[in-house]
């Protein structure tokens, strides 16, 4: 087990290295340059742009620009193009914001998820299954930015119901309940558009290996020993089919920190998915390569708890 | 097993109760109102220390926040801000080869002075000034002279009075490429402006502001540690000098009118920041800056909102909001909706939303030109575009009335040049090229260009075709783009639109001036000086007059205009300008668009201080400084302010 996670972490340290350099260069050699006052802005010198350049390194070679931005992201003083400011302290503003919104998604999709894929898979081949199936391929057609838009007009021209940001402004709560309540709201409305697509991801994998398991010897067996259909769906069937939940939450994790930039944008919700969205039309490099770090990291260490919890869920895999 | 079920049908339940129980809660919050104005913004300001930002979002909130010593009033004249008085003035100096003829030339000046009782003399015939001397003196081998006003006419026509009296000057400076005017190589004039401070401000911690605050301000933005924008403003300042707490004296190395505009920049405290390394600046200061201003800084949370409250001892009075909002909300469908639920006060519509809004009795909409225009710059280096005559035809076979109609739908006025209707120096008698495909057509012929076989113009084996460039994501540069090909079309001339993403466009073909045509727009301020745009040095890459115009006559107004300080010389300067280069087509001036703001009807009312110490209390009115003008003395009806407080300051 520690041989396996030592080689693990230094597959995943390697591997965050070549992914900072392939996507600094990306960037750097995308054309463009960053400007955070406007490249067409008649009061700015060229005095004062030169000088802006050589702050930020922009005039030397670009594998030394890489090399300087890595120096400055280990000693903790990278500073983002646009403010000024260490990189580091925005993105960690955003961050739990980011946290909260994407493990509340994944809850929300693994568990709806779970309960149409048994649904579906107890039904196979009759009408529930059928319509299991038009909801999850009609969750996966719908755009999430077509759904974000349509559910605020909706919310907002039928129920008169504040929806941005974080909580509603201009509004005096009567009590901390009050308050904690609008929070809550705030967040489970993207949460909700971001997870409509991982319901319907996690609801066909899952039917798929249910059926797959409910055709096995030991579930007939159980089955002619008399035990009650529910024990055997779930005390023996799921168990058996969480395999692809468990590889799911592993696939999930990067296609959320994704999707959100367009639902973030519409909800005006403060992530990390603007961020880097912003960051990359500003061609914020420093941001940009250090968040690129933090997001790769994150995307490893929820594969290597992904890997884990399979270890721990199958008992025939075993880790070397 | 149970457990497992438990939580399979648990969670979700449990979400599903909570989502409910949330949405009910949100629906009955909108009851309870607070004194607070929301302002919503796609952008969010990048930080809020004035002289290290220059974007819109973070001089709308500085604007709260900080005073500069000098500020524009509803109808853009200069009002004291910061400063209650201004005074100008300018130290002249010639330089003789002895210290006898400098008396001479004293005596002489003496003279004259005494003959026409002080008030000063002419003697270039084509200009009739008068204007005061206020001192004259001998320092060794130096004559200085103080007048009453900036300028080089006075100090020109004192170089003619010496030169005909046999006494001429020594050369002080050799000519460069920069020499705008021959005479100045025969004196040094140096303008200055001297402020008086207003008494009993005090920063928002408490600190009371002096002179000393303004002098630091100038460090900080010639400083390069800090990376000023601002900083070419102040190139030319000589010295800041403060000789007691109330008294600013800055001194310029030649005269430079737009330079009296830089003093609306913000105050720094130099208190906070003179010690600190600029370095620390972002983390200590930019983030939660203090400044004399009617609101104070509250709080930042990144990409939500920034909030203001209100500073009770703002030197005008304590403003009727007890605080102010800016919502970070970046997606343009999502800010209307936020204004429907009032959880933003105000919304700038798009053009064609205007009108179901118009009749509507719940809203006040208020709508003026913008400062901007909407141009297509020929490449002046092409061939093709190098022909007077070929420009105006393209000029006439646009039709831009219908592009206003159908892109702004209705909402914009055809540009008739440089400047804007709303500005004060604008010359409202320049008529814009009508829309005449036939003369453009004549036009083309008489300049050599013969329909070919294809339809398409050919000149000498050419084909008149080009490409017009636009920027990817810009709606209204996209239309403008396929209506001009179409009109072009109309009169033999091909035109191939390329679509570029921003900073493409800038890097590959604006920066090296290699493009053919490009849509594009300027945002202006509100000051006359467009020296960067059209003048003839600045065609070097990265520099702004990327069509490559040049023209003597408007290298010279646009320098004139530079060291002149009269207003009303500076409208008619401005004025031939505007006509001159409106007259040579570098660009085909399209249209000013107008923008419109949409507010509940009746949600603000503005009490601010009159003239005479007393309030005036009006709903939000459009004013030439636009409709936001006074904004920190908006107030809510339902918090009205109480009556006659105290007298307005």
């Amino acid at each position: 087990m520690t041989s396996f996670l030592l080689r693990r972490l230094g597959l995943s340290v390697v591997l965050l290295f070549l992914i900072s350099i392939i996507s600094f260069f990306i960037v750097t050699l995308t054309p463009g340059s960053p400007y955070p006052w406007g490249e067409l802005n008649p009061k700015i010198s060229a005095e004062v742009k030169a000088n802006f350049r050589k702050k930020f390194h922009l005039d030397r070679p670009l594998p030394e620009q890489y090399a300087l931005i890595m120096r400055d992201l280990f000693t903790g003083d990278l500073r983002s193009i646009k403010d000024d400011r260490p990189v580091m302290s925005r993105i960690m503003e955003r961050l739990p914001a980011t946290l909260a919104l994407n493990f509340t998604a994944i809850l929300i999709s693994l568990s709806f998820g779970t309960l149409l894929g048994v649904y579906a898979a107890r039904n196979a081949g009759q009408w529930q299954d059928m319509a299991g199936s038009f909801v999850a391929f009609l969750f996966i057609a719908l755009p999430s930015f077509w759904i974000s838009y349509l559910l605020a007009i909706v919310l907002v021209k039928g129920f008169h119901v504040p929806i941005l940001g974080t909580h509603s402004y201009g509004i005096e709560f009567p009590n901390g309940f009050a308050a904690g309540l609008d929070t809550l709201w705030h967040l489970l409305l993207p949460a909700t558009v971001l997870a409509i697509g991982g319901i319907a991801a996690q609801s066909r994998y899952l039917r798929a290996t249910m059926i797959g398991t409910l055709r096995e010897d030991y579930i007939r067996t159980a089955r002619s020993k008399g035990l009650a259909e529910e024990t055997v769906l779930y005390k023996h069937a799921l168990r058996n089919s969480v395999r692809p939940l468990v590889t799911g939450i592993g696939m999930l994790l990067p296609a959320l920190i994704s999707g959100a930039v367009i639902v973030e944008n519409i909800f005006a919700y403060p992530g990390m998915g603007r961020l880097g969205y912003e960051a990359v039309l500003e061609r914020d490099y420093p941001t940009l390569v250090a968040l690129n770090f933090v997001v790769a990291a994150l995307v490893l260490l929820g594969n290597l708890l992904s890997d884990l919890l399979y270890a721990a869920v199958d008992p025939r895999v075993r880790l070397e | 097993m149970r457990t497992l079920r438990l939580f399979l049908y648990g969670i979700p339940a449990a979400l599903l109760v909570l989502l409910a129980v949330a949405f009910v809660n949100a629906s009955f919050l909108s009851v309870s109102k607070k004194n607070e104005m929301s302002i919503g913004t796609l952008g969010e300001p990048s930080t809020l220390n004035p002289i290290q930002q220059a974007d819109s979002a973070s001089s709308q909130v500085g604007g709260l926040i900080f005073n500069g010593l000098i500020k524009y009033n509803q109808n853009l004249e200069i009002v004291g801000d910061l400063a209650t008085k201004w005074e100008l003035s300018q130290e002249t100096t010639f330089q003789f080869a002895t210290e006898e003829e400098a008396a001479k030339a004293l005596s002489v000046l003496n003279m004259k002075r005494s003959n026409s009782e002080g008030r000063g003399f002419v003697s270039l015939p084509s200009s009739m000034f008068s204007f005061s001397i206020l001192n004259i003196k001998v320092d060794g081998k130096k004559l200085v002279i103080l007048f009453a006003q900036p300028g080089l006419t006075e100090s020109e026509s004192i170089l003619g009075t010496l030169n005909s009296a046999g006494l001429p000057p020594l050369q002080v400076s050799s000519p460069s490429s920069n020499q705008e005017n021959g005479s100045d190589l025969f004196f040094k004039a140096e303008p200055i402006i001297r402020f008086t401070l207003r008494d009993g401000v005090r920063w928002h911690d408490g600190a009371p502001f002096t002179s000393a605050d303004v002098a630091f301000t100038y460090q900080a933005i010639m400083n390069e540690k800090v990376a000023s924008p601002r900083r070419s403003d102040f190139d030319l300042v000589d010295s800041v000098e403060t000789p007691d707490p109330r008294t600013v004296v800055v001194r310029y190395k030649k005269p430079f009118s737009p330079a009296l505009l830089s003093w609306m920049t913000a105050i720094l405290p130099e208190h906070l920041l003179g010690k600190l390394d600029p370095a620390k600046w972002p983390e200590v200061y930019n983030r939660a800056p203090v400044g004399t201003g009617p609101f104070k800084f509250g709080e930042w949370k990144t990409n939500e909102f920034i909030r203001l409250h209100k500073n009770a001892d703002y030197f005008l009075g304590s403003p009727w909001l007890d605080s102010v909002v800016f919502r970070v909300l970046p997606d343009p469908l999502t800010l209307q909706l936020a204004f429907q639920t009032r959880q933003v006060d105000f919304w700038n519509v798009d053009p064609w939303a205007v009108k179901s809004l118009q009749g509507d009795p719940r809203f006040d909409l208020f709508s003026a030109p913008g400062n901007a225009y909407n141009y297509i710059g020929w490449n002046l280096r092409r061939p093709m575009f190098q022909d007077l005559k070929v420009r105006q035809a393209l000029a006439q076979a646009v039709n831009v009335p219908q592009m206003i109609k159908y892109i702004l739908y209705g909402h914009g006025v055809q540009s008739t040049g440089i400047f804007t209707p709303q500005m004060w120096f604008f010359d409202p008698l320049v008529k814009p090229l009508a829309y005449d495909p036939e003369a453009a057509k004549r036009l083309l012929d008489k300049a050599g260009w013969k329909p070919g076989p294809d339809g398409i113009r050919v000149k000498d084996g050419k084909r008149f075709s080009f490409t017009l460039l636009a920027n990817n994501g810009n709606e209204v540069r996209r239309d403008i783009a396929t209506l001009v090909q179409d009109d072009l079309k109309q009169v033999g001339i091909e035109v191939k639109v390329e679509i570029y993403e921003w900073a493409v466009l800038l890097k590959r073909f604006v920066n090296k001036g290699e493009f053919d045509a490009i849509v594009l727009g300027w945002g202006l301020g509100y000051d006359f000086d467009q020296y960067g745009i059209w003048h003839s040095s600045q065609t070097h890459p990265e520099e702004l007059n990327f069509v490559g115009f040049s023209d003597p006559e408007v290298d010279h107004l646009l320098s004139d205009l530079r060291q002149e300080y009269a207003r009303p010389e500076i409208i008619r300067l401005a004025a031939q300008l505007q006509k001159t280069i409106y007259a040579q087509q570098p660009y085909l001036f399209l249209f000013v668009p107008e923008g419109t703001e949409v507010m509940w009807k009746g949600a603000y009312r503005l009490r601010h201080p009159g003239p005479d110490g007393t309030w005036i209390d009006e709903p939000i009115r459009m004013t030439k400084a636009g409709w936001s003008y006074d904004m920190e003395w908006f107030y809510r009806p339902e918090f009205a302010p109480k009556e006659q407080r105290q007298k307005a300051k």
